[in-house]
């Protein structure tokens, strides 16, 4: 009986054409996708505690980490997932502006997180080849910083579509695509600044 | 402006030559260059993949045939030393990387959607840009063996030997950046495997309903998506320290060599299980063919490949027993080693079981897979010895292991791909292989493996290590390797008869009809060569079995030849992710440049950090932006943007 019912629900039956629904393959590619990056992070990660493990000198070797700019970061980023959140929701009810107007805050948030980074390499005491903390410490963020890069230009360009009419109520999958990547974006940045700015404040030494 | 999404009930027809006719004008590529470089068809692209990793598969067989040469006898003097490293080193990487995992994504990309009943995979132009970035890495690994400066550092290429300080040429560069290239391609390919089975499974293949090929493939792409960037992270970091002087794995600035493994080998086993577990699935779909009855504990089978696929990726120390490890944790690993004993062996019991309970038709696709059960357990029970600490520290880096390694790769993966040639030719090509060459090839690849590799056991055993260009004459291992040569030498002859039988059929061999094996699975539900379009009407699927159905007695029957038409452009259904119900239309992509030019751009962008030419890397990589961009438009064919 119960194949019957299900038989009743399949084709033929009015289907929508294109990329409508949620999950689409584009969905589930970006899904793929942030599983993938999110392996590369937990085995920089592991790298760091692995080196870490094995030293004898005090890790970080420099001493504790400055938080003036990676605190600011965290918290504007934290702020920016609420941001990308509602454009989310938004673009379903078919507010195309309120749409906008939201990729864009997220956007400039993930300008002003670069430009923070940036400032803290400035302030850091040492290189990438100054030993292997440091070599670490300037991939993880490099790395990092790569992605958010790379999620500020996909949201320009989904700002761009929808500029163009291209993103609508029905069709809004690539704004929740993006926003899938932008929340991945800042959930690793929250275990890199755990694991490279908070640990050593709360570890002793 | 782009209208809301249209919504359309697709017709119910039984094809006639009109709708062929039709949709073969939609589906077929223009027979022109840009046809031949735009294609997306991923029939298309899965027969490049088998060509091209068979020829890389030559390329590894031949440096293998040297390194025989220069083994036959002690204190021979065909190879010197330093050529000696690269060949073996450039056999196992190409073997590894270049033939043994494309080889599979060949056999996935033809078969996935034919199986599936579907028409194309999740993502048609990522499919093409997976096999040209394989193209072009694979070209990238092989640029500095041209002129003696292929990597020769093994195919694991550890630290210290591998840091710029030992080894200050470009080999290990074109290596680090190349796997790195090779990683791009593996994962892409990853990703599209998965989303093609969540969402264009035939109406009605529900979890339960999907064949076993598939079952393998997804399992090991699903293990690809957390292993590779392991060992593109441990190149990249490599590349790093000998290129900018970081310090990653040097010693006395904090780093550490082990490191290097540790990251390796977490990807490095779970690769075994990626490129056996595909190829144990093409056993496990083709032999209940032969032997006329469904795979025994079909369920059980399943679930020991994931089980498999997830303790692989917990036993990765047994590589490294020798490093001086703690106790407690080559305890752990030594044990997880044991137990992965456990998912392998039910395959093994489902196989033996299926023949035993069966009819077996001795075909020469029948001897190959039943020839992968017999050397399964012997690399099997090769490697659960390997698993023993104590009996590790005896063996590792001798021929042993090398024995191990080759029952494994070439028993699970050469004679399961050369099997599953033969099962689905007739599908490929329209014609059948001679089965009278396929006896000579199967028995003399049969013979000629065991014959060369079953003696490195006991050269190994007797203390022979692995990786030395020569040996002297007292050491009392010259017989041995002369057997092993011996035996390598059939073993290519045989291959060398595979790919005559290949090339002869393809033109002249019999004409194969739809189902020339009666086998139960929906690719064989179509005509052989299967055409442009696939299926001309979406079929219903109502078991794992449909076109054994009515014999088996199963309470549900699929329907095949009617069904919803979708015939407006290039059009298939999209359905759920586990009962795979129809809830849209999906538009997909056809001809274009874009995966090309997106593969060559990261080709330049390679070069570029290869060279020190940071402005072409930049240039490229900047470049990617708009090619990015053009890829991904929204445009009407891809079903971003509907007209009414």
């Amino acid at each position: 009986m119960n194949t019957i019912a299900r038989e009743a629900r399949s084709l033929p039956r009015p289907l929508p054409v294109g990329q409508a629904g949620r999950r689409t393959p584009g969905w589930w590619g970006m899904l793929c996708l942030i599983g993938t990056e999110a392996a590369i992070f937990a085995y920089l990660i592991f790298s760091y505690f692995y080196l870490q493990s094995q030293t004898s000198q005090p890790w970080p070797p420099t001493g504790l980490p400055p938080l003036r700019f990676s605190a600011p970061s965290t918290a504007i980023l934290l702020i920016s997932v609420v941001a990308v959140w509602w454009a989310d929701s938004r673009v379903r009810l078919g507010r195309i502006a309120m749409t906008y107007a939201w990729l864009a805050v997220t956007a400039l948030i993930g300008i002003a997180y670069v430009v923070l980074q940036c400032f803290d390499w400035h302030a850091e005491p040492f290189l990438a080849n100054s030993g292997a903390h440091a070599s670490l410490f300037y991939a993880i963020t490099a790395f990092h910083v790569l992605h958010a890069a790379t999620g500020v230009l996909m949201l320009a360009a989904v700002i761009l579509w929808t500029a163009l009419g291209h993103v609508t109520a029905e069709r809004h999958n690539a704004v929740t695509i993006v926003a899938l990547y932008w929340y991945f974006v800042v959930a690793t940045w929250i275990a890199v600044f755990i694991t490279l700015y908070l640990l050593p404040w709360i570890t002793p030494h | 402006m782009a209208a809301n999404p249209t919504y359309r009930t697709p017709v119910i027809a039984t094809p006639d030559e009109a709708l062929r006719h039709k949709l073969e004008s939609i589906w077929s590529d223009p027979h022109n260059l840009h046809g031949w470089f735009g294609t997306t068809d991923h029939k298309k692209i899965g027969k490049r993949y088998l060509v091209t990793a068979f020829v890389f598969l030559v390329a590894g067989g031949v440096e293998a045939l040297g390194m025989r040469l220069q083994l036959a006898q002690p204190n021979e003097h065909l190879l010197s030393p330093g050529l000696y490293n690269q060949f073996f080193s450039m056999h196992g990487m190409t073997m590894i990387f270049l033939y043994a995992l494309p080889i599979l994504s060949g056999f996935s990309n033809y078969l996935w959607p034919l199986i599936l009943g579907t028409r194309d995979m999740a993502f048609p132009r990522l499919n093409a840009f997976t096999y040209w970035v394989f193209v072009l890495a694979g070209i990238f690994l092989y640029i500095g063996f041209w002129n003696a400066k292929g990597t020769d550092v093994g195919w694991f290429n550890y630290v210290p030997l591998a840091n710029r300080t030992y080894d200050p040429d470009w080999n290990v560069d074109i290596y680090s950046l190349g796997m790195i290239f090779l990683g791009i391609s593996t994962t892409a390919g990853a990703v599209n495997f998965i989303a093609t089975m969540f969402r264009t499974r035939a109406p009605g293949m529900s979890i339960s309903r999907v064949p076993i090929m598939i079952w393998g493939t997804l399992v090991a792409n699903v293990g690809i998506l957390f292993a590779v960037p392991a060992v593109s992270l441990d190149f990249m970091l490599l590349w790093l320290d000998r290129r900018f002087g970081t310090q990653f794995f040097n010693t006395s600035a904090g780093g550490r060599p082990l490191l290097w493994q540790h990251l390796f080998w977490i990807f490095g086993h779970p690769w075994v299980y990626a490129i056996v577990l595909p190829a144990m699935s093409i056993v496990s779909q083709g032999l209940p063919v032969y032997c006329r009855r469904p795979l025994v504990a079909h369920s059980a089978v399943v679930l020991a490949t994931i089980l498999t696929m997830v303790l692989g990726f917990g036993v990765w120390v047994h590589h490294m027993f020798a490093t001086g490890l703690p106790v407690i944790a080559m305890g752990y690993f030594a044990a997880a080693s044991f137990v992965i004993v456990i998912p392998s062996a039910v395959s093994v019991f489902a196989w033996v079981a299926t023949i035993w309970t069966g009819r077996p038709v001795f075909t020469t696709a029948f001897k190959f897979f039943a020839a992968e059960i017999v050397l399964f357990v012997i690399g099997g029970v090769s490697g659960f010895m390997t698993a023993s600490v104590p009996l590790d520290l005896q063996l590792t880096d001798t021929y042993f292991v090398v024995a191990h390694i080759h029952y494994v790769l070439i028993g699970i993966n050469v004679f399961p791909v050369v099997g599953g040639i033969y099962h689905w030719f007739p599908k490929m090509t329209g014609r059948m292989m001679s089965e009278r060459l396929g006896r000579w090839n199967f028995w003399l690849m049969f013979i000629g493996f065991n014959l060369g590799f079953f003696p490195m056991h006991i050269s190994g055993l007797e203390g022979m290590p692995r990786r030395i260009y020569t040996y002297p004459a007292d050491m009392g291992w010259g017989d041995l390797n002369l057997v092993t040569t011996i035996g390598s030498f059939v073993f290519a002859v045989g291959v060398l008869l595979f790919v005559i039988n290949v090339v002869r059929s393809r033109f002249v061999g019999e004409k194969a009809p739809p189902n020339p094996w009666d086998a139960p699975t929906l690719e064989w539900a179509t005509e052989s060569p299967a055409p442009s379009y696939n299926f001309a009407v979406t079929p219903r699927v109502a078991s794992l079995h449909p076109l054994w159905e009515e014999r088996l007695g199963e309470s549900g029957r699929s329907t095949l030849d009617e069904g919803p038409v979708l015939d407006h452009e290039h059009e298939m259904p999209g359905t759920t992710g586990l009962d795979a119900e129809p809830d849209v239309i999906l538009k997909m992509p056809s001809l274009s440049l874009a995966p090309l030019a997106m593969a060559l751009l990261i080709a330049g962008t390679f070069v570029g950090l290869l060279m020190a030419m940071w402005w072409v890397a930049a240039g490229c990589m900047l470049a990617m932006i708009p090619a990015l961009l053009w890829w991904l438009w929204p445009r009407h064919e891809t079903g971003w943007a509907v007209r009414a």
